[in-house]
């Protein structure tokens, strides 16, 4: 879950970590105790919102009124913008970058930083690529001492007892908040010390069991923001994956390498797919059941693919949600099934008995299921 | 010999009693594997599918010989589990839980790397040596003896490529799912060192798909290391950009993450790519000679 700034620097403000001054607006004609000058920042979750034109100066030849409405009538990348952080302009003497977030191939946190703030990062990677330190993290030990020195050596801090402490608060959120990245650009050197000037959380939505409550203040605050703009976050009773596309080929996978697999072979066939469907680590016959709802909800389906290949996913269970399904509801376009692994003998003959032949071979049942939807 | 598991592999199933753990230890046994013990908490002293199950691996331990533990247990306990394992000294842990939390895993990589415990997964469909140890959930059909090496991310695409060497009649040394991410204990670099090492091993097939990183690192890694062919394929070239399809790894971002990127990366390295399985099967009769 993607935090928006404000949210951020709330956290970061609970724990130590400075920000500026601020006030969150929420409509044109709110009163804020900030005075001019001040930076009014649009609250969206899109990145590059400072490019896009989101964020803007007040200061005394403006005036507040005509640029509030002028940014509440904004939409960044399509998202349409709900609330803007009133903040008091800093001195700022330097931009630093920080950031703490872990990397998956040596499975390690990671402490990232850089003496070229301001930018996205991925653009100090490309420009300058020497002025990034990234040291790892035992997530036993946090960040140590020496390591802390030299960031503070690396970044030309003279004082690294302010930075230690601005650290060990950061590493405090990150492991604290169940966080898969808090980052800090830029990080501002100002005559009276570092501030965070922005704030960028994200959650581990694998965390929500054991975050309960966080979770739930934050999304209830962001969808009270979004009215309805957003699809809602909340927790969906399985661990199905769904991303929509253009084509009209419906496709349902047992495992996200083959459906994948099964993209690009519908593809190759001269058909798009209508979506992405996986079931997830969670399979039972109910699964199968609002996977397939899910899918046929899309008018555009004209044939609909299931692709099944149990390891852990029973072949049993994929059958009474499949047939279940279609008791249930009436099936307007035609059905491909691939089954094969785990239970498949019981599967299948379920399928069999009910009149719906599965395939075993993969390439054959994409070209069955193109062939029909192009029929249609 | 296949890598990590052999018919020799001493195995201990933690999470023994539930529904998944039950039946894969019943398929693993049927399969010839080693499974001589099981735990589940609070289930001591019970028998699961003709397995003593015990409340600590320590139990287990003073009445078996053990070198290799698969974890069936779900998530909120998996990270206790697997430092009891580590703790008794298991020098291999299969880890099939999804949906770990990410700092719970790391927790589990680092603890175990610490000790010289190597962890595959989590999210692992497990690994099969053909003929030999079935350690996770390879539907048994699909696989046969040879000499092909696989690593794959997913476990899904793993039987599918494993269904379609088998039915071309190119067997498999060993089959291994090292789970779809975002964190990984084993990667894909350190399966093919595994293979290149092999004298089991002619062929190494890299499954890969889009996102992250990994199949790049792979790439700079078989360039140097590796003189056994790869052959590699890249699922997702049809894939919508910024969108993450039921892997955590699998998304791609601007030009970063995307399947011409690491097919070029790895063509370059000397990888054969296959775009199809199809295609794979002709390549390897190929480097065969037949």
């Amino acid at each position: 879950m993607k935090l928006y700034e404000f949210q951020g620097k709330r956290i970061f403000k609970e724990n130590n970590i400075p920000v500026p001054k601020g006030t969150l607006i929420v409509s044109p004609n709110q009163p804020i105790e900030v005075d001019p000058p001040a930076v009014l920042k649009t609250q969206v979750l899109v990145g590059g919102r400072g490019k896009a034109g989101g964020i803007k100066i007040w200061d005394s030849s403006s005036k507040l009124s005509e640029l509030l409405q002028d940014m509440f009538s904004q939409k960044l990348k399509g998202e349409p913008v709900r609330a803007i952080l009133a903040e008091e302009k800093v001195d700022i003497v330097h931009e630093f970058y920080l950031s703490i977030t872990f990397k998956g191939n040596s499975a390690t946190h990671v402490l990232v930083a850089s003496s070229a703030g301001g930018v996205e990062i991925e653009k100090i990677a490309q420009e300058n690529p020497g002025k990034i330190i990234t040291l790892p993290i035992d997530p036993f030990l946090g960040p140590t001492a020496y390591q802390v020195r030299y960031v503070a050596k690396t970044l030309g801090l003279k004082d690294h007892r302010e930075l230690k402490k601005l650290i060990n608060s950061l590493y405090a959120v990150y492991s604290s908040y169940d966080a898969t990245l808090v980052e800090i650009n830029p990080l501002a050197l100002t005559p009276t010390g570092l501030v965070a000037l922005d704030a960028k959380i994200l959650l581990d939505d694998k965390s929500r069991p054991r975050q309960e409550k966080l979770f739930s203040l934050l999304v209830n605050e962001q969808q009270s923001l979004a009215r309805g703009d957003r699809e809602s976050e909340e927790a969906k009773p399985d661990t199905i994956t769904y991303v929509p596309m253009s084509g009209s080929v419906g496709l349902i996978s047992d495992g996200a390498g083959t459906g994948m697999l099964t993209l690009d072979l519908i593809k190759d066939a001269g058909e798009e797919a209508a979506n992405f469907c996986e079931l997830g680590s969670i399979t039972n016959p109910e699964v199968m059941y609002n996977a397939m709802a899910a899918v046929l909800k899309n008018p555009e389906v004209k044939s609909l693919l299931i692709v099944l290949i149990g390891g852990f996913n029973r072949m049993d269970d994929m059958a009474e949600g499949i047939l279940g399904y279609r008791e249930d509801n009436n099936l307007k376009i035609p059905l491909v099934v691939r089954m094969c692994g785990t239970m498949e003998e019981v599967g299948k003959e379920m399928m069999d008995q009910a009149g719906i032949p599965t395939y075993d071979d993969l390439l054959g049942a994409v070209r069955e299921v193109v062939a029909l939807a192009k029929e249609k | 010999m296949a890598v990590l598991i052999n018919q020799e592999t001493k195995v201990l199933v933690q999470g023994i009693t539930g529904r998944s753990g039950t039946l894969q230890t019943r398929v693993m046994k049927e399969y010839g594997t080693k499974v001589v013990a099981g735990v589940t908490p609070g289930k001591g002293k019970t028998i699961v599918e003709g397995i003593p199950v015990y409340d600590f691996v320590a139990e287990a331990k003073e009445h078996h010989s053990i070198d290799t533990v698969i974890s069936f247990v779900p998530g909120p306990f998996a990270k206790d589990a697997c430092f009891e394992a580590v703790d008794n000294g298991i020098k291999f842990l299969v880890l099939t839980t999804e949906g770990i939390p990410d700092h719970d895993v790391i927790e589990i990589i680092s603890y175990a790397k610490s000790r010289g415990t190597k962890v595959l997964g989590p999210g692992s469909p497990g690994l099969i040596a053909p003929g030999k140890c079935k350690l996770g959930a390879h539907p048994t059909r699909m696989f046969i003896e040879g000499r092909v090496g696989v690593v794959s991310k997913s476990g899904a695409l793993s039987y599918e490529v494993g269904k379609t060497l088998t039915e071309a009649g190119i067997g498999q040394s060993t089959v291994v799912g090292i789970g779809g991410g975002p964190i990984w204990g084993l990667t894909q670099q350190e399966i093919i060192g595994l293979f290149q090492e092999d004298q089991e091993t002619d062929i190494i097939v890299l499954l890969g798909e889009i996102g992250g990183s990994m199949e790049e690192e792979a790439a700079e890694f078989i360039a140097t290391n590796v003189t056994k062919p790869v052959v590699g394929l890249i699922v997702g070239r049809a894939a919508p950009e910024g969108k993450s399809l039921g892997h955590a790894g699998a998304i791609i971002e601007g030009s970063k993450g995307t399947a011409k990127a690491k097919i070029e990366a790895l063509s370059i390295a000397g990888v054969h790519i296959a775009k199809t399985l199809q295609e794979m099967v002709q390549i390897i009769k190929g480097l065969r000679g037949n």
